[in-house]
């Protein structure tokens, strides 16, 4: 069938127009017959694709020349068939007579938390392609690959398409949970019955709520169910990101959230452990505006990338300087020493807008000398000043925190150091320095009333430990959990709902999820396909994918201005599957009560609560046309207002911190906790038995939503070595030599709490005391396309946390590597 | 007559691979499997490649996305004994898939491995997209309906895109593309009539030095890079 896709006039290959798009070599007749069967085939296998052969109707070469012998009775059809078949009459002779039922869908991504816009091509009911949508002015209408992968996930055929419900008591790993699919009135009844008795006892705190990657529809109303439940345990999975930053940021500026940069106008970045250009996000903006910066624009940004990787991001970048783990903070401080010693700061943004330099500056001054930072870092004095005087001298400039530099013990000060590097040049809401990002202004829902019951349970600390001496500053301490759910502390759990969470895969420690899970009397799953999590649950309930779904959406700070997207069904949802908003709903009403009344007037589903919420910004139509719903552009220089800070400044010194440390009676040593400073890390693991310190990464195809089982992402799962399908154990070449070991031979990567077993690859762009591994794969639960692919070095990370935040660390721990 | 080509900013390019899966979704290029990948029989018409050089600390490793050179001088032309390859008079490289008989001869011959052995059953999925391409009607049934088993297959530049775009007078280069130049995040890649000086790809190419691959073999590539 091919040749009739070819143009007239751009024939064979001597030039000569035959005018029958190269047919005329051939005699065409055969390939008439040829023509029709395939049209056969197809008429069959659009009414049923996952046909998988079409029996006997395969044209391959034997049947071609088969079908060759048959010419001479052929001819005759060819006649028939009348002239060369143009494009005009080729649907007509491909027997598609019906009019194919073709749209495009404006709609939103959820892969990744960026949630860019797209357009769905859906022809048939069935969506066929996903791209960009143009409209949205975060993206610029591109998307990063993640949102391809998209049309696997809808038809991921490992999906769960109705309730499911466990009937064998014993859980595990490797245990057959002997799932029976159970109506959606018996599963939800069955948790409605649960959650009454919860509350009958007046202990709803004993409820536990995960939420993994959602909408922010389905966030906001799973939080206001928790709410008018009465249980202050929502967990999300934040605190596995990079809490740290939010941290550092509230230290300087007095927000607890994540900062945009104005990367359309920057001159100069300076990543510290962030990947830019993998793990960072919003992505399908950050990879546009990285193309913008190097041709785009008259001066061609400068990126400098620290990090004890060469990742993809440290590739793509004008220097990579390797660092020692753990060490980000005391860099950044010897950057300030220099900017400060040589008098290259910007004073009048620093004299007029800041607060506690004097006491930063000392500090710089007195301890952070290029020389000392040298020993700390491995980085050579000479490239520390240079690396300084380059970043204040090439303005705008700013410096980017990301988790390899901040996800360790010490991290929110690394976070605090590096966004005082920013304050210093003069990079806080000025074109092409740090923005503070603006959102999305919606219907407020009704008040909540909050009975008695409700009141109680919300008292009652947190099982995380937020907010607590432990974790003054954090709003949630994911990897807390586990422990308190072993230890029953401070109280024991009756039931857990987690929606699309999957922490069992990427939390350190990760084994340590599946042992706590197994401890939950009766935990429910919702999520469209069994993940690790919902392996250990009660009852799984089939929730609808982002394509089959009605919801609101908005991007993490990133652009600066609000934009917020509508998510809309693209599709009809696949089997029984249920958008989580209508599970919520579905849920209160069974809870009854003042539950049931906290969801009233609320549009009743998915549907009703994002056209409610959203009423009072466009009409409904247009945003179901656009897709798209764009705020007014970025005002820089809010300095009068932006600062939430006690002095209502920029701090080098951090006045909210010490207020906060008083109210909670945090004794502390002095000033130094108050600054940004740098303290040596802690590793797990002792030198002599563990030399090599455990890199897990993220590779850009690492799919947030907890399932890898998509061929797409994961055939070019690891681009830096031109593989995928697998994890390897990255070595800097030198030190695997002097370990013995033969370049992608097996290996055993050993630390105190565990052991995994994987292929090691050499590489001259890893430090040389770092195993390097890409998470994302090690999945055991479900899924042809990811079960025994690769191992999760999460398995063998051990526990610790940033204090203040809660953020869990990931990078402090000490392995051996040796042959297997 | 256009003389089709494409210009890839190496210094723009995020190596993210969008490219290659906005490939795979358009001409419903089949995925690999674990098994396929080990024996090198999973098939991209678009791939990344990675070359590194150096020792630690000074490594340095080129990310370089790889669609069919479409060549001038093309080896796989010359050496088809089934005519199944051929150029375009717009030099399009294509491959006629009921002439091709399978002798991979082409795949030995291409320098750049463009080219791609198909010798798997297509699983077919919702989302494959054989009979579906936009404005079917004038197009026709999508150049690659289903995958002929047995055959040679590579990047064709997108040239259903092309084709149609001519046929409505759309602007291409500028309106119409090629799958993995619309889907390219950081605008690296540049489609356009290299015969034309005042066409964004011919503008781009005479913006800095380029190099084409394996430049020495004289294929003369269509596909150009500029490097950092």
């Amino acid at each position: 069938m091919t040749g009739r896709g070819r143009e007239k006039g751009t024939g064979m290959d001597k030039g000569e127009d035959k005018g029958d798009g190269g047919r005329g070599r051939q005699g065409g007749s055969e390939e008439y017959v040829i023509l029709r069967i395939s049209e056969e085939y197809h008429m069959k296998s659009e009414d049923a694709v996952s046909q998988k052969k079409p029996g006997g109707l395969q044209v391959n070469r034997r049947t071609f020349i088969k079908l060759s012998a048959l010419t001479g009775a052929a001819i005759g059809a060819g006649q028939v068939l009348g002239p060369a078949i143009t494009h005009s009459s080729a649907p007509a002779a491909g027997g598609a007579a019906k009019p194919l039922d073709e749209k495009w869908i404006n709609t939103s991504c959820i892969n990744c938390p960026a949630r860019c816009a797209i357009k769905v091509r859906v022809v048939d009911g069935k969506a066929v392609k996903i791209t960009g949508n143009a409209l949205s002015r975060v993206s610029e209408g591109k998307v990063c690959p993640r949102a391809y992968v998209g049309l696997q996930a809808l038809y991921d055929q490992g999906r769960v398409n109705f309730p499911l419900k466990r009937t064998n008591a014993e859980k595990g790993k490797g245990v057959d949970p002997k799932w029976q699919p159970v109506s959606w009135e018996e599963a939800l009844d069955e948790i409605g019955r649960r959650l009454q008795t919860i509350r009958q006892k007046e202990e709803p705190h004993k409820l536990l709520i995960f939420t993994g990657l959602n909408t922010r529809s389905s966030e906001d109303l799973i939080r206001r169910f928790a709410d008018a439940y009465g249980t202050p345990n929502v967990v999300s999975g934040d605190a596995l990101e990079a809490e740290t930053l939010k941290a550092g940021n509230w230290m300087a500026d007095g927000h607890y959230g994540d900062v945009a940069y104005d990367l359309d106008n920057t001159n100069y970045i300076l990543a510290f452990g962030a990947d830019i250009l993998e793990s960072s996000r919003p992505l399908a903006r950050l990879l546009r505006k990285w193309g913008k910066m190097r041709r785009e624009k008259p001066n061609r940004t400068r990126i400098v990338v620290i990090n004890p990787r060469y990742s993809l991001t440290a590739a793509k970048s004008d220097q990579w300087v390797p660092i020692n783990p753990g060490t980000d903070a005391a860099l950044a401080m010897a950057v300030a020493h220099v900017i400060i010693r040589e008098n290259l700061y910007d004073s009048a943004f620093v004299s007029r807008w800041t607060a506690g330099f004097d006491a930063y500056r000392k500090l710089a001054l007195d301890e952070y000398s290029p020389e000392e930072v040298a020993k700390i870092t491995g980085i050579d004095a000479g490239d520390i000043r240079q690396m300084a005087r380059d970043f204040a001298g090439t303005r705008p400039a700013i410096a980017i925190g990301g988790r390899e530099a901040v996800d360790w013990q010490n991290g929110s000060y690394t976070a605090y150091a590096i966004a005082c590097l920013n304050a210093l040049v003069g990079s806080i809401d000025v074109p092409g320095g740090v923005m503070y990002q603006e959102g999305v202004t919606f219907a407020p829902m009704p008040a909540l009333a909050g009975d008695g019951v409700a009141k109680k349970g919300k008292s009652q600390p947190a099982l995380d430990l937020r907010k607590t001496q432990k974790h003054p500053l954090a709003e949630v301490a994911t990897n807390r959990i586990p422990e308190s759910l072993a230890k029953g502390e401070p109280y024991p759990v009756e039931m857990a709902i987690g929606f699309n969470s999957n922490f069992t895969m990427l939390a350190p420690g990760a084994e340590k999820w599946d042992e706590a899970l197994k401890k939950i009397p009766f935990y429910v799953h919702v999520a469209p396909f069994i993940s690790e999590m919902a392996y250990e649950a009660d009852i799984i309930l089939p929730a609808t994918t982002y394509l089959e779904e009605w919801a609101y959406d908005f991007s993490p700070p990133g652009a600066g201005f609000a934009e917020l997207r509508l998510k809309q069904p693209a599709v009809a949802p696949r089997g029984k599957t249920m958008p989580i908003p209508d599970m919520i709903f579905a849920m209160a009403k069974k809870t009854g009560g003042p539950v049931a009344d906290a969801f009233a007037g609320l549009g009743d589903c998915a549907e009703g609560f994002v056209k409610a919420r959203t009423a009072s910004l466009l009409p409904w139509k247009e945003f179901v046309e656009t897709g798209v719903c764009r705020g007014n552009d970025y005002i820089y220089r809010k300095y009068e207002t932006i600062f939430a800070t006690p002095s209502r400044k920029f701090e080098f010194y951090s006045g909210g911190l010490k207020a906060l440390y008083a109210a909670k009676k945090i004794a502390t040593e002095g000033d130094l906790a108050f600054l940004p400073h740098y303290r040596a890390e802690k590793f797990i693991g002792e030198v002599g038995d563990f030399p090599l310190a455990l890199l897990p990464y993220q590779p850009l195809m690492f799919m947030e939503n907890g399932s890898q089982n998509y061929p797409w992402a994961q055939e070019a799962y690891l681009p830096m070595n031109g593989v995928g399908w697998q994890v390897f154990a990255e070595m800097n070449a030198d030190t695997a030599k002097k370990l013995g070991l033969k370049n992608g031979g097996f290996v055993w990567v050993e630390s105190a709490s565990g052991k995994i077993k994987t292929k090691v690859k050499f590489s001259e762009g890893i430090h040389p005391e770092v195993v390097a591994m890409a998470t994302g794969q090690g999945h055991w639960s479900y899924g042809k396309w990811q079960t025994g692919i690769g191992v999760n070095p999460n398995e063998i990370t051990g526990l610790d946390y940033d204090s203040l935040s809660g953020q869990s660390v990931f990078f402090n721990t000490r392995v051996k590597v040796y042959k297997a | 007559m256009p003389r089709w080509g494409m210009v890839i900013d190496l210094d723009q390019c995020v190596g993210c691979q969008a490219c290659t899966f906005a490939c795979k979704a358009e001409n419903n290029v089949p995925h690999g499997s674990p098994e396929e990948q080990k024996e090198r029989r999973d098939f991209f018409w678009n791939k990344m490649i990675a070359a590194s050089s150096g020792k630690y600390p000074s490594v340095k490793t080129e990310i370089i996305p790889m669609p069919c050179m479409h060549c001038d001088n093309a080896p796989c032309v010359t050496v088809c004994p089934a005519e199944a390859t051929y150029r375009r008079a717009d030099g399009i490289i294509v491959q006629d898939f009921r002439r091709c008989i399978g002798c991979k001869y082409c795949i030995v011959a291409c320098p750049y491995g463009a080219r791609n052995f198909n010798g798997k059953e297509q699983e077919e999925m919702p989302y494959s997209r054989h009979d579906a391409p936009p404005d079917r009607n004038s197009w026709g049934p999508w150049p690659f309906p289903t995958r002929t088993h047995g055959v040679v297959e590579k990047c064709t530049f997108c040239f259903h895109r092309i084709d149609q775009g001519i046929k409505e007078g759309k602007a291409i280069g500028s309106e119409v593309v090629p799958a993995c130049v619309e889907a390219c995040p950081s605008g690296a890649r540049i489609f356009g009539d290299l015969d034309d000086p005042k066409s964004n790809v011919s503008k781009k190419l005479a913006s800095r030095d380029s190099i084409q691959l394996r430049e020495e073999l004289s294929t003369h590539p269509k596909v150009y890079y500029l490097p950092k």
